[in-house]
């Protein structure tokens, strides 16, 4: 695996190439060539995204990823989306496996059972995401792991959490977006609820909240040497993200609708279509905000007076009248002048970017948000860079999902001390 | 709701009670300093203060941070988004316009761990705030800073808010009916928790090479990163096949049945199958299990390409039933299904209530308690915890700068008179 390299004529020593940008962030004056994890090793036992994410990202930070999966076919994630030249990766499997090492155990046996428990007092953090009772049902519960591993540190990431009543519902994140709260809301008023975007959500959110437990169990395990579990539902995730509404429901009652491309709260808060048929989202959240878009942006300063629609209460109570105007305007010219001029009177605009246009943005590039490296049987796959950004120890990505089983003889042997024949002998029993 | 409520008690715990190690959280003797307004950085700072760390959330003497205008009033004035999301937090005002005022923010900041920011780039720079600055005087120091944009590239000076960041990082575009306006994603606020969440890990993660090499740096998220960074293999399926992801109305088309069905009693059940033992239970919970075996919907292929006819059974079977019936029917199959909980619907279900998602905290200022959602993630040994919720503007300023700067009494009272604080 190596990273592109800059084309030849096209980069000047010691200067940023944002058309070639690679896996590595590279943010001005960073000088360290240590990173925040080095020396934690994680063993991901988790299928899909929801919890390997959070792997991945300390993987991005210098922690070593094992990934342990079932012999045969192994991480189902390697079959689900676009299939590449290599039969066991498709696109999905490839971005979002970064930076692992693939090993095969069959869990189920005894054997495999008992090897990944000489990994785990190998190993500073377990991220799995099996329905609960799952991992018990191996030997392979907390209460085993925490006995070989007393300063062990586990996420354990479901559907619904590790209790209550639904622990055992399938968990997905089409269904933790339902279950938190979110789906209902997406759509228009009276109408269908859509989905919010054909993007797994929920799976990303849990995996973040992971790491922070992750990281917060590492903290505390530094001063008391104690490990811990960390136990969360990917609908928890969701519905923690949806500000005020439980709390205006607890208070006063209040049941959030759908609201359709706008907000209740504010206006005019949503989007528009343009004079070449594309889409931007314009945000007023206050009176000085409207005044900039009315008289700056739309010449148009008699609509920002206070006896027109100047104020905050006026707008919400005509919001149609109000973003039927300023729909008519933004009809009137293409995405970019419109955004060109929203933005020279300091009004929040944005275009609502499809993938293509998130490609040929120039912001995105020179962020070095899209990051090409070359897979040796693959040949170059762009996929998303590190975020967040650390100015002194930034995130890398070293190569990409690694093929089945790729690292299983050299972890055995490496870590755990195993002979050529006893690996032979694990294949045979089909153990690996 | 009657069943949090009945929970009345003026501090909250998680739910996971193992082992409580109340002293020791992970963060604590951590001090945040949370200069930054509405939800972004100060979610990040107020997830340090579930975990233990001391939250000084700095504010302007006129008003405060926006965000106690933002939703809807309580009482005592500030809005119920600030109550919960500025839980834990002690309030000192300051004006950093004034050059006394940025004296005394230095001095604060040399007192401090972790400080969070979401100025427009370039802001406190103008004040004399800049990294530079603030790093020569407290090396240690980690800075989160958040902005829409970020603190590089060609946008950075243009004004972001979660609306733009969903627009600008991909998800809007995704969200609603075909060939329709595009919709909202649910929530108006999605980028800024996420990048709150992506914000903490940068933090702790800097805390920690801090522990180790004793520097100190500071951490650059964007709300549309956050959101861009969440889109599976949309990236790498545009880079290789030029394939442009576009809106897909109320079902996801990676699988099938995979949406949002109406039920009789007009309420709404998300179904997923995402395999076809999936949907051989699902066929079973419709007391049609031959539609697994059949020739033109067993297979997960088959399925996708005449999904609207797929569609239409799943679609009349949900209308002919209940929401409860539907959901009985899932469950004794084992069918992946979710009901499409409104606000209400969560206060109500027996998981919220197992998992105490939502937790009443009393709130002395107000005389009551308020719902709020709990503290996440659940930590076993180290679990977080609400103390407080949002405190008034000020409510800490004397005790803030007597203790931690040592000013006196008459001092105070000056910067008081001089709008200061």
């Amino acid at each position: 695996m190596s990273k592109k390299t800059h084309k030849k004529g096209h980069s000047r020593p010691g200067a940023e190439d944002p058309d070639h940008p690679t896996g590595e962030q590279q943010p001005a004056g960073a000088k360290s060539t240590e990173r925040p994890l080095d020396g934690i090793r994680v063993l991901d036992v988790g299928n899909f995204v929801s919890g390997p994410y959070a792997a991945s990202v300390l993987s991005e930070f210098g922690a070593e990823v094992i990934k342990i999966e079932y012999p045969v076919g192994g991480d189902p994630m390697r079959i689900m989306g676009t299939p590449t030249a290599r039969e066991d990766s498709t696109l999905f499997w490839l971005t979002e496996a970064r930076n692992r090492k693939s090993v095969t155990l069959n869990l189920r046996e005894p054997e495999g059972a008992e090897l990944f428990r000489r990994l785990v007092a190998k190993c500073d953090v377990v991220v799995e995401s099996f329905r609960p009772g799952t991992m018990e049902s191996w030997g392979l519960g907390w209460d085993v792991l925490h006995g070989v591993n007393p300063g062990l540190v586990m996420l354990r990431v479901t559907g619904y959490g590790q209790t209550g009543p639904y622990k055992d519902h399938r968990g997905f994140s089409h269904l933790a977006h339902a279950f938190g709260g979110l789906a209902y809301l997406c759509g228009f008023p009276g109408q269908a609820p859509t989905i919010p975007g054909p993007n797994p959500l929920a799976d990303y959110m849990v995996s973040l909240y992971g790491v922070i437990g992750i990281l917060l169990a590492l903290r505390h395990r530094k001063k008391t040497g104690r490990g811990q579990y960390i136990d969360i539902g990917s609908y928890e995730a969701v519905f923690r993200q949806l500000d005020e509404m439980a709390s205006a429901y607890g208070a006063f009652g209040k049941i959030r609708e759908r609201e359709g491309s706008g907000t209740v709260i504010a206006c005019p808060h949503g989007h528009f279509r343009t004079l070449d048929d594309k889409w931007v989202a314009i945000a007023c959240t206050s009176d000085k905000m409207f005044a900039r878009l009315a008289e700056g942006a739309m010449d148009k300063p008699e609509l920002a007076s206070d006896s027109a629609y100047g104020l905050k209460q006026k707008r919400l109570e005509a919001r149609e009248e109000v973003d039927q105007i300023v729909g008519e305007w933004t009809a009137s010219m293409t995405r970019d002048e419109l955004i060109e001029k929203a933005l020279a009177a300091d009004v929040p605009i944005g275009a609502l970017n499809s993938i293509e246009d998130i490609f040929a943005d120039p912001h995105f590039r020179a962020r070095e948000n899209l990051v090409t490296l070359t897979d040796p049987d693959i040949g170059e796959v762009t996929v998303p860079g590190v975020i967040p950004r650390l100015s002194e120890t930034p995130g890398r990505i070293e190569n990409l999902g690694p093929p089945l089983g790729n690292m299983t003889e050299q972890v055995l042997r490496e870590l755990l001390g195993l002979s050529r024949e006893e690996i032979a002998s694990l294949h045979c029993t089909r153990s690996v | 709701m009657t069943d949090a409520k009945a929970k009345k008690k003026s501090s909250a715990e998680t739910g996971a009670d193992a082992g409580a190690d109340k002293g020791r959280l992970p963060l604590s003797g951590i001090r945040v300093i949370d200069a930054a307004t509405f939800i972004a950085a100060p979610y990040a700072a107020g997830i340090c203060g579930e975990f233990g760390a001391e939250v000084i959330k700095v504010e302007h003497p006129l008003g405060g941070d926006p965000c106690r205008n933002f939703g809807t009033p309580t009482e005592r004035g500030d809005t119920l988004a600030w109550l919960s999301e500025a839980r834990n937090k002690k309030s000192v005002t300051l004006d950093l316009r004034t050059p006394r005022g940025v004296e005394l923010f230095k001095r604060l900041v040399v007192e401090a761990d972790v400080l969070c920011e979401n100025f427009r780039p370039g802001t406190l720079e103008k004040w004399g705030l800049g990294w530079d600055v603030l790093h020569e005087l407290n090396p240690r120091l980690v800075m989160l800073r958040i902005s829409g944009y970020g603190q590089t590239g060609p946008y950075r000076d243009r004004p972001g808010f979660a609306r733009i960041a969903h627009a600008v990082g991909g998800l809007a575009y995704l969200a609603g009916m075909p060939d329709e306006t595009p919709v909202t994603p649910g929530s108006t606020t999605l980028a800024d928790y996420l990048t709150g969440l992506y914000g903490v890990i940068g933090v702790l993660l800097a805390l920690e090479y801090r522990d180790r090499s004793g520097k100190g740096q500071y951490v650059d998220a964007a709300l549309y990163e956050s959101i861009f960074r969440l889109s599976d293999e949309m990236v790498p399926a545009y880079a290789m096949h030029g394939t442009v992801r576009e809106r897909t109305g109320q079902h996801n088309l990676i699988a099938c049945p995979l949406g949002n069905f109406r039920t009789k009693d007009d309420k709404w059940v998300a179904i997923a199958c995402t395999t076809n033992k999936l949907f051989e239970a699902l066929a079973l919970a419709m007391d049609r299990p031959e539609l697994a075996t059949d020739a033109r919907y067993g297979e997960h292929s088959k399925r996708l390409e005449c999904r609207h006819e797929v569609n239409e059974i799943v679609s009349a079977w949900c209308g002919a039933l209940t929401r409860d019936e539907v959901e009985a029917k899932c469950q004794a199959a084992g069918a992946p299904y979710s009901p499409l909980h409104n606000v209400a619907d969560t206060f109500a279900n027996r998981q919220f209530h197992a998992r105490r998602n939502l937790i009443a905290v009393d709130d002395p200022v107000l005389g009551d308690t308020l719902v709020v959602p709990n503290v996440l993630p659940r930590l076993s040994e180290t679990p977080g915890e609400i103390k407080s919720l949002g405190p008034t503007l000020g409510q800490h300023t004397a005790e803030v700068l007597e203790d931690l700067l040592g000013l006196d009494p008459a001092e105070i009272e000056q910067l008081h008179r001089d709008r200061i604080i």
